[in-house]
């Protein structure tokens, strides 16, 4: 695993403010510092498709740079 | 004689201070009177183990269009709501252009969930200008409306298609600015802008499209009526969110005008994001700036139906390779036992009890009306199959067009979002009332904050009312309102204190051409009066047209 990127901590599903399921991910980043970004369906889908997994339970540990790959 | 006497209730008049029993005179559409055996009223009011209250605000609603068949924005009224702020989120119906309306109308469709015949067939698009769509709508009011001008329709207005397109000149910032005071003058009681919203193609809102100049432009512009800046913020992420706050402050501070930004909410796997805005939002009025967020009081739901791939089954492998695939396809694996056995097995060896059994069929859909209301778990067993295989059965007899509820997933910790609600720097709003229509009940907000957040005990009676009265009319600058005083306008809202509620959601068909939005009825409220007449009683809407355009 590489420091030198942000990592993916947590990804948690809950509802967004439409009601509709958002993925809640957890990063961090090289200098240490913490970010919580929530996905929508679309989003959320592509990440786990670009990074190789089909349940959110395998995201931490994955590079989010991932979520950049096709867009 | 008075025109009415509301005689005999527990008077929290919404400042805060604590309740008292007393009778309350109305007279010309103000209060005229409160105290101990007030003469008679041509109406009387019996109020007796009743609170006796200001009608509530409503600050974040997006009933603009509603407004214009239905003046008391219902069910709006009968939850004790007697005024409401449209024209959130950088949209409102004017000012604009009749070559613009198909463009606007996109926008409200994606934000609202409105059928297109709302637009179509249930009124006369007369006005271009912010007056007209003001006296369009001033005709039937039963509630009061401060109504904000949308950033976004201004920006379309001066610029035409170019809103989506670019950044504004100097020449079109100076235009947008005479146009904003325009709308002032005519009544607006500030504007709002998002950092968020989307039209229906999916392309962001014109207010997108604005830098920070322009926004400062219109905001002085606020700054000559002491009005509102409406935001939406990037919510979805907590550190943009603090840099919008830092924004709006900065604006707050350089034009001495109030900002609010909407929503703020409790999130599962984001615990810290409520505390940290708050937190930054403390530092910012210790500033002397005013940025105040906006937090709603009901939990949030999750919803969603086979029709379309959701992050609900994020964590079930097989279930979403099959949910992503093509409808027809997605179809052909829900029918194939096979594919259907495995994904049964992932649900859990009870079937998928405890993972499903707990989702309620929401209504309004395909599914049997019969079946509304009732958990997965329920007709599971009435069908003699488990969780896991009726969800996808039930769906599959009807086209999956069968919408699942999981009932208060998010902004559900009654322990930690009542002190919120409570904190004096935080706004109680954010309900949209009249958007998301197929989605979910924007309604019953006010209802909820006392069946939750005052039987629990984190809000006193008079502190709840107060937050949404006196509050809110002085944080958007509401005069004579939120106030039972004598003088103060008339509105009222009569109610028992242990049994305002609201209702359980249901599906109605009561949009134009029949379109369907979910809806929830009061529970508790007697009697509520706009401007001194009684808009709503004994469970029923009166005939009285009395609610105004109020600034």
């Amino acid at each position: 695993m590489s420091h030198d990127e942000a990592i993916i901590l947590n990804a948690v599903v809950a509802p967004g403010h439409d009601g509709a399921a958002e993925l809640v991910v957890s990063l961090r980043h090289p200098n240490g510092g913490l970010e919580t970004v929530s996905l929508d369906a679309e989003l959320g889908f592509h990440l786990m498709k670009s990074c190789g997994v089909s349940s959110a339970a395998d995201l931490p540990g994955k590079p989010w740079r991932r979520i950049l790959e096709g867009l | 004689m008075y025109d009415i006497v509301i005689r005999g209730g527990l008077v929290v008049d919404g400042t805060g201070e604590a309740g008292f029993a007393a009778d309350v005179a109305i007279q010309d559409g103000k209060i005229s009177k409160i105290g101990p055996s007030l003469a008679a009223g041509r109406r009387e009011i019996d109020a007796k183990g009743r609170v006796v209250a200001p009608g509530f605000i409503d600050p974040h609603t997006h009933f603009d269009v509603q407004l214009l068949w239905d003046g008391a924005a219902k069910p709006a009224l009968e939850h004790g709501v007697t005024s409401i702020v449209p024209g959130n989120c950088s949209l409102s119906l004017a000012p604009l252009k009749a070559a613009d309306r198909k463009a606007v109308v996109g926008m409200f469709q994606q934000i609202e969930e409105m059928p297109p015949e709302a637009f179509t067939i249930a009124f006369d698009w007369t006005w271009e200008d912010f007056a007209g769509y003001r006296d369009a709508i001033a005709k039937t009011l039963s509630v009061n409306v401060a109504p904000l001008v949308g950033h976004s329709v201004i920006r379309l207005f001066v610029m035409g298609p170019a809103a989506q397109e670019r950044t504004a000149t100097p020449a079109e910032i100076a235009a947008m600015q005479v146009l904003l005071r325009e709308c002032l003058e005519a009544g607006a009681v500030g504007l709002s802008t998002s950092f968020v919203d989307v039209d229906e193609k999916g392309h962001p809102v014109p207010s997108r499209y604005a830098d920070s100049e322009e926004l400062d432009a219109l905001c002085a512009v606020l700054g000559e009526f002491d009005r509102m800046l409406q935001v939406v913020p990037e919510f979805y992420a907590t550190d943009i969110t603090i840099a919008r706050i830092d924004q709006l402050a900065e604006l707050s501070l350089k034009h001495k005008i109030p900002t609010t930004f909407s929503p703020l909410f409790d999130s599962r796997g984001n615990g810290d994001n409520a505390p940290r805005a708050i937190a930054r939002v403390e530092e910012q009025f210790a500033r002397g700036a005013r940025v105040w967020p906006q937090m709603q009081t009901r939990p949030i739901d999750l919803s969603f139906s086979l029709l379309r791939p959701s992050l609900f089954f994020a964590r079930l492998p097989r279930w979403v390779r099959v949910l992503r695939q093509p409808l027809d396809q997605r179809i052909a694996s829900l029918s194939d036992p096979e594919t259907t056995d495995k994904m049964i097995e992932d649900a859990g060896p009870d079937g998928g009890l405890a993972m499903f059994g707990a989702l309620v069929l929401r209504g309004g859909d395909a599914a049997p009306a019969e079946l509304t209301g009732q958990t997965l778990a329920q007709i599971a067993e009435a069908r003699g199959q488990g969780c896991a295989r009726t969800l996808i059965d039930l769906s599959l007899e009807h086209g999956l067009d069968v919408a699942f509820l999981a009932a208060s997933l998010g902004h559900e910790d009654t322990a930690r979002i009542g002190p919120m609600l409570a904190h004096p720097l935080v706004h109680i709003g954010a309900s949209d009332g009249g958007a998301h229509l197929a989605s979910f009940a924007t309604y019953g907000d006010t209802g909820y904050l006392f069946s939750e957040f005052v039987q629990k005990g984190h809000l006193s009676l008079e502190a709840a009312v107060k937050k949404i009265t006196s509050d809110t009319a002085d944080i958007w600058g509401l005069k004579n309102r939120g106030r039972l005083a004598p003088g103060w306008a008339a509105d009222v809202v009569v109610f028992d204190a242990k049994g305002l509620a609201r209702g359980e959601e249901r599906p109605v068909f009561d949009m134009p051409g029949g379109g369907m939005r979910y809806t929830r009825d009061a529970v508790g409220v007697d009697t509520v009066l706009v401007n001194g007449e009684v808009a709503y009683a004994d469970g029923a809407y009166t005939d009285a047209r009395s609610g105004v355009i109020c600034t």
